[in-house]
């Protein structure tokens, strides 16, 4: 009888001005301004107090400003709040790899690609850290599954062969950057590693060695 | 455009302020009226008989308040009543003693209605949700305009879409609309808005100036409480319905509904109790009856207009004597056995009342050849009976040249809503396109663009139309932004790559959201 009294429909609704504070948080943050940054998320924590998102863009403010221990604490406190929010253990991988800990970052990559296979910046750090530690098996396995959701994503296409090159698969990886080539021929870097990979194949087939492709 | 300068401080305006045991919110409210740029007002603060609040007004020391002090709670509408008996302006507003009107609430209203030749504007409101704490302090987590909608009086019949906090009028109306309906407990301002509309258009400012408070939790507004009770509430929205102001009436047309069952009898008071039910179009219902079978009537229905007829009387006879006795400019005859429910009439009614061709009627919906019903003017039913004496009205109607059908689907009342709601259900199952394409079909077709273009940018937004919905929330934003619409837009810039303007807009809603506009926070 009334439209001005409708009854609220519960959900976005609800969370505009927390989430106009981690949208600016997030804005301020990637233009550099990581102190306003800081400002928008805190008081979005105190806004919502149990949300892991706020953290997570603190984390991501410290690891800006180089304090690697509060990022830490920051991302920690988000996993405790929300234990499958991919971002968090994506930010302690990124905390963990700038103090050398490859071995942990790359555990906390693969558990943010575990919920999140989509989160290409986890990636990017797997990719990262597995090449600081020379093990390729799991994330050339996250790379190909990317690459099932988002085909033509040349800088994750050019990850991966760098990873089948490495790993010795050098008719995929061969593969992959003429792929790379055609979708963005102006690729140098792809060139220059598909001419590396040709030259192995070569002297692979001169040496009469064959490839585990 | 209207002005409040020191040589012309332009019309006064009465504000109504009816408060009952509110004092925690009472002070912003006042604050938020008195910080008005127009000056020219006059503020009735009427406490209906809650705990005192004298120390309240008197701490702003201000001659343009004017505190009643009412011993007994009586309920809104005879706060009102009271204020409005002693009150002066041209024109009347309303404020609730929790919520709050922006600097630009009077003046704009003010403006709006001095430029018009109709007595009604509204304006646009943010509902402001709020958590509250034991204390009372309010935390707001969302602004919305939940409500934008352009007036429309065949809905306005059905229900209200004008805020009565967003309301300013002339005071003169009450001559022609009567006060406010002191038996009424809940929805005084449907009640008041619906009887408006029977003497002018009202014209919506799109601009928002002000806001009103919705706890996230319960809400203690007494007319939410209210609601709760499913039977006075019902008793209430047919109070309204029913409610018919003094002709003349210059923009409500009458409908007389004549019902000639073929026996009064359990059947008969049910459909009657139905047509009460479900008519929201304002009507006079005729009942052309004998003697004897109005004898049989027992009840306290409004506008029933009982017509004698003698014993014996014929279908059409009966037909004659009411269409003799009423004054109604759109005429329907119910017989025995026509089903009536929701939009039983208003289907058939709304396409006859906008149609071109004074030689077209329209079949209810329900109608069927054992039962058979129609809207029609009274030119039209004269014209059939003048036919042929003795023909039953269907064919007397065609023999005098009058088509009659049953709408179309494309003719039929609340096409808009219809297109709005489709967008709402695409919205809800994740179809973004289809929803803006509702949206954008509702607008184009039916109005309410501003409305329409924000739920449209949002909808491109989850879409990844990211230009498309920059361009609709720019729109939006250029006429009337929104918390919502300059989110939109920042979303869309900052997917674009341009995290700067994003900013700028971001930093501009969350201005709105903390009330950083508002002088007297």
């Amino acid at each position: 009888m009334d439209l001005t009294h409708n009854t609220p429909t519960q959900g976005d609704k609800l969370t505009q001005r927390y989430d106009v504070l981690i949208e600016l948080g997030d804005c301020h943050a990637t233009v550099g301004d990581t102190s306003a940054a800081k400002e928008c998320y805190e008081q979005a924590a105190d806004l919502e107090p149990d949300r892991a998102e706020p953290y997570v863009g603190l984390g991501v403010v410290s690891l800006q400003n180089e304090d690697v221990a509060n990022a830490e604490i920051a991302f920690k406190v988000a996993i405790r709040l929300e234990s499958r929010c991919a971002k968090a253990w994506c930010g302690l991988g990124m905390a963990c790899q700038v103090k050398k800990d490859f071995a942990a970052a790359q555990e906390n990559y693969l558990r943010s690609l575990d919920i999140d296979p989509d989160n290409l910046t986890a990636l990017l750090g797997l990719f990262q850290s597995s090449c600081q530690m020379g093990s390729f098996a799991r994330v050339i396995f996250y790379l190909e599954a990317y690459l099932e959701m988002h085909p033509g994503d040349t800088a994750v296409m050019f990850c991966l062969a760098t990873l089948y090159m490495k790993d010795g698969a050098l008719l995929k990886s061969q593969k992959l950057l003429r792929d790379v080539l055609v979708l963005a021929p102006e690729n140098a870097d792809a060139a220059n590693l598909l001419e590396e990979v040709e030259n192995k194949l070569s002297q692979a087939v001169n040496s009469g060695a064959g490839t585990n492709v | 455009m209207s002005s409040c300068t020191l040589d012309n401080p332009g019309p006064l305006v009465s504000v109504m302020m009816p408060t009952f045991n509110r004092r925690r919110y009472l002070p912003v409210a006042i604050a938020s009226v008195l910080a008005q740029t127009y000056r020219n007002i006059e503020v009735f603060v009427i406490n209906d008989g809650g705990e005192d609040i004298s120390d309240i007004v008197a701490s702003f020391d201000d001659p343009r308040i004017k505190l009643i002090n009412r011993r007994e709670n009586r309920g809104k509408a005879a706060s009102l009543n009271e204020a409005i008996a002693r009150s002066e302006g041209k024109y009347v507003a309303y404020l609730d003693d929790d919520d709050i009107w922006y600097p630009n609430h009077v003046s704009t209203l003010v403006a709006a209605l001095e430029n018009d030749s109709e007595g009604v504007a509204y304006s646009d409101l943010y509902k402001s949700y709020c958590r509250v704490k034991e204390d009372g302090t309010r935390t707001v987590v969302a602004k919305k305009v939940e409500v934008s909608r352009d007036f429309d009086r065949f809905l306005m019949m059905h229900m209200n879409h004008v805020l009565h906090v967003s309301l300013m009028h002339r005071r003169d109306l009450f001559e022609k609309t009567g006060l406010y309906n002191e038996t009424l407990n809940v929805m005084i301002d449907w009640d008041m808005t619906r009887r408006l509309a029977f003497f002018c258009d009202f014209k919506h400012v799109y601009d928002i100036t002000g806001e009103f408070y919705a706890p996230v939790s319960e809400c203690d507004r007494i007319s939410v409480q209210r609601r709760k009770d499913r039977g006075d509430y019902l008793r209430n929205v047919l109070t309204i319905r029913t409610s018919r102001p003094a002709k003349p009436w210059s923009r409500v047309k009458d409908l007389g509904i004549i019902f000639v069952p073929s026996r009064v009898d359990e059947a008969a008071a049910a459909a009657l109790r139905n047509i009460w039910m479900w008519t929201c179009h304002p009507c006079m219902v005729y009942l052309p009856w004998t003697p004897r079978e109005l004898a049989l009537l027992n009840t306290d229905m409004p506008n029933l207009r009982r017509v004698t007829v003698p014993e014996g009387a014929t279908f059409l006879q009966r037909v004659d004597a009411a269409a003799a006795a009423c004054e109604a400019d759109y005429i329907t005859i119910v017989p025995s056995g026509l089903e009536i429910g929701q939009m039983w009439l208003e289907k058939s009614l709304w396409p006859l009342m906008n149609t071109f061709d004074p030689r077209l009627a329209f079949e209810l919906d329900s109608s069927t050849e054992a039962a058979w019903s129609a809207v029609m003017t009274p030119e039209h039913l004269r014209a059939a009976r003048a036919a042929g004496p003795e023909m039953g009205l269907r064919d007397g109607l065609k023999a005098a040249g009058i088509s009659c059908r049953k709408p179309r689907i494309d003719e039929m009342p609340f096409r808009f809503d219809d297109a709005y709601n489709e967008g709402r259900r695409a919205d809800a199952n994740g179809d973004w396109l289809g929803a803006a394409q509702s949206y954008q079909y509702a607008a184009g077709s039916f109005g309410n663009r501003l409305w329409m273009d924000t739920l449209t940018a949002e909808a491109m937004r989850k879409a990844g139309k990211v230009s498309a919905a920059i361009e609709f929330a720019l729109r939006a934003n250029q006429r009337r932004p929104t918390v919502d619409s300059l989110r939109t837009e920042a979303l869309g810039r900052k997917a674009s790559g341009d995290c700067q303007s994003a900013i700028g807009l971001l930093e501009k809603a969350r201005d709105i959201l903390e009330g950083k506009h508002t002088i007297w926070t």
